[in-house]
């Protein structure tokens, strides 16, 4: 008779979606969405623990269990890929502002970035970074737009409220330095070179088309 | 390496173009605001307190580099550029001249403040970009399963599905069957000219020809008026002849004896023209005797206008159904 943390662990490693508590305690018949958590925390320090390549990660309102940063070059090697497709830098920066201001219309997208945006709307759309939330009732009545769940996925957040907090004054550089250290912290960083705030370089580039394993 | 070091290369990078008063990487700029905040960046500005002259002259400057990624973003670039002009010159025409420098009428003091405001914001979005790219390469460092092996459920959750989704497919389905038709192929238009090179060439071969084997038994409209042009023409340069014994009846198209052998392709209609005022006399009943106004006129000029000096022939197709006109 397998442990619920057994369970728990199959769970996550068989699901394609991050899993909730409250489907894990659905599914094990747990008594509270708090007891699955704790059965996922006791899940995690054993990995951790172990020094497992394997991890617990919360992302999306649910568990993944996922890969570490320090095995990445062999998967990168198995997949005979060197990059993930990335984002460009306008996709980047219409996903911030639809993270913050969702549900927000194209006019409004377009005000904020000074140009057009439809083409990086539908490229954002076909990845599903961004969903069609409804209609404005407003002169048009143009698409809203919101993030989805795969966004949250795709940048490791827990929920909306893992986006950096933005003061109405703030000055770039300084969200920058902060955003910086935030990043300093969690998980080591392989020799993958990103774009800096302020550089604007690092769009992806000619290898940044490349399809990986996962997309 | 670590985000951070990136950070401060960046950084120091533009420090360095700051030092020197030159722009020294040609950077492809997402937007007016874009460009804009590098302007100011690089001039370590206070985003609320721009100089609009700075600005304006650096920004013009530098539109010349910009690459445009396609028109409306050149537009949206141009558009920037009108604004800072307009302010500029409200600059050099002050309404109060006891006003210290970069003072601005009320209109183009609040054109400036919304300028701001958006500089300020397109700043912060740019940064948020900044830190979305840094999660992202993060990210992707971490692989996890995208697909599962569990059969389906057998319900569909509906959440992430929206009328949008069924639309873009729907749309890729209407262009795959579109693409898997086949496409019609035109004939090529029919041309004179070819036409008459096709009779000449059996008339190599054979007395006499009936116009309506040439033309087509199919009766095209375009198939008869050109076959009846080529021939008309051919009548012309004394290259065939052509009989009708009755009217509406057939026309029967004959070898001139002397001038088949002519190349007709390169004819040069000026020169041609003198030598067929005999043939032309033969075939009067075809074609009325006329005087040679067109004779240097341009080749298609010269198609068109037969036609006109024939009456019967006229009559005859529009008889059958084939207006001249057509």
């Amino acid at each position: 008779m397998p442990e619920p943390i057994d369970v728990v662990e199959a769970l996550l490693f068989a699901s394609d979606t991050p899993v909730e508590a409250e489907r894990i305690a659905e599914v094990l018949d747990l008594e509270s969405a708090a007891v699955a958590r704790e059965i996922v925390e006791g899940l995690r320090s054993r990995l951790d623990g172990e020094s497992r390549a394997l991890q617990v990660m919360e992302v999306g309102g649910g568990f993944r269990l996922v890969t570490r940063p320090d095995v990445a070059p062999w998967l990168v090697k198995l997949a005979r890929s060197r990059t993930r497709s990335r984002l460009s830098r306008p996709a980047l920066e219409t996903l911030a502002i639809i993270g913050y201001r969702q549900p927000v219309s194209r006019p409004e997208v377009d005000a904020v970035r000074g140009v057009n945006s439809e083409a990086v709307l539908d490229n954002l759309l076909e990845r599903r970074m961004i969903r069609i939330a409804g209609r404005k009732e407003s002169p048009g009545r143009p698409f809203l737009y919101e993030t989805t769940r795969e966004f949250l996925v795709a940048f490791g957040l827990r929920d909306l409220g893992d986006l950096p907090k933005v003061e109405g004054e703030l000055i770039v550089p300084e969200l920058a330095e902060a955003a910086a250290a935030q990043l300093a912290d969690p998980g080591p960083d392989q020799e993958e070179v990103t774009a800096a705030p302020d550089s604007s370089e690092q769009d992806p580039g000619p290898g940044g088309d490349r399809v990986s394993p996962s997309s | 390496m670590s985000g951070q070091e990136t950070t401060a290369q960046g950084t120091s990078a533009q420090s360095q173009a700051a030092d020197t008063g030159i722009t020294v990487r040609v950077e492809s700029f997402v937007g007016p605001l874009d460009l804009l905040l590098h302007l100011c960046r690089t001039n370590e500005m206070d985003l609320s307190r721009l100089s609009l002259r700075t600005i304006t002259d650096q920004y013009l400057a530098h539109l010349e580099a910009v690459r445009f990624q396609d028109l409306e973003t050149a537009g949206s670039f141009m558009v920037m550029a009108a604004t800072l002009i307009y302010l500029k010159s409200k600059l050099l025409l002050p309404a109060n001249p006891d006003e210290p420098e970069e003072a601005l009428d009320e209109e183009g003091e609040l054109l400036k403040r919304e300028l701001e405001e958006r500089l300020r914001e397109y700043a912060r979005v740019k940064a948020l970009g900044a830190w979305l790219s840094e999660r992202e390469s993060e990210q992707s460092l971490v692989y996890g399963r995208t697909t599962a092996e569990l059969p389906p459920p057998e319900d569909i959750p509906l959440e992430d599905l929206s009328v949008h989704l069924l639309q873009r497919a729907m749309q890729r389905l209407i262009e795959d069957q579109k693409r898997r038709t086949p496409r019609q192929v035109e004939p090529n238009p029919l041309s004179v000219l070819e036409r008459m090179g096709e009779i000449t060439d059996l008339l190599r071969s054979t007395w006499s020809l009936l116009f309506s084997s040439v033309a087509g038994a199919e009766r095209l409209r375009a198939e008869w008026v050109v076959t009846l042009l080529a021939l008309l023409e051919l009548v012309r340069l004394g290259q065939a002849r052509a009989r009708q014994a009755e009217l509406f009846g057939e026309i029967v198209i004959e070898r001139h004896s002397v001038s088949v052998r002519e190349p007709i392709r390169e004819v040069d209609f000026a020169e041609e023209a003198p030598e067929t005022e005999a043939p032309r006399d033969a075939t009067a009943e075809e074609e009325s005797p006329r005087p040679a106004p067109d004779e240097t006129a341009s080749p298609q000029a010269a198609m068109d206008a037969p036609p006109e000096t024939t009456p019967t022939d006229d009559e005859a197709r529009t008889e059958e159904g084939e207006p001249r006109n057509a």
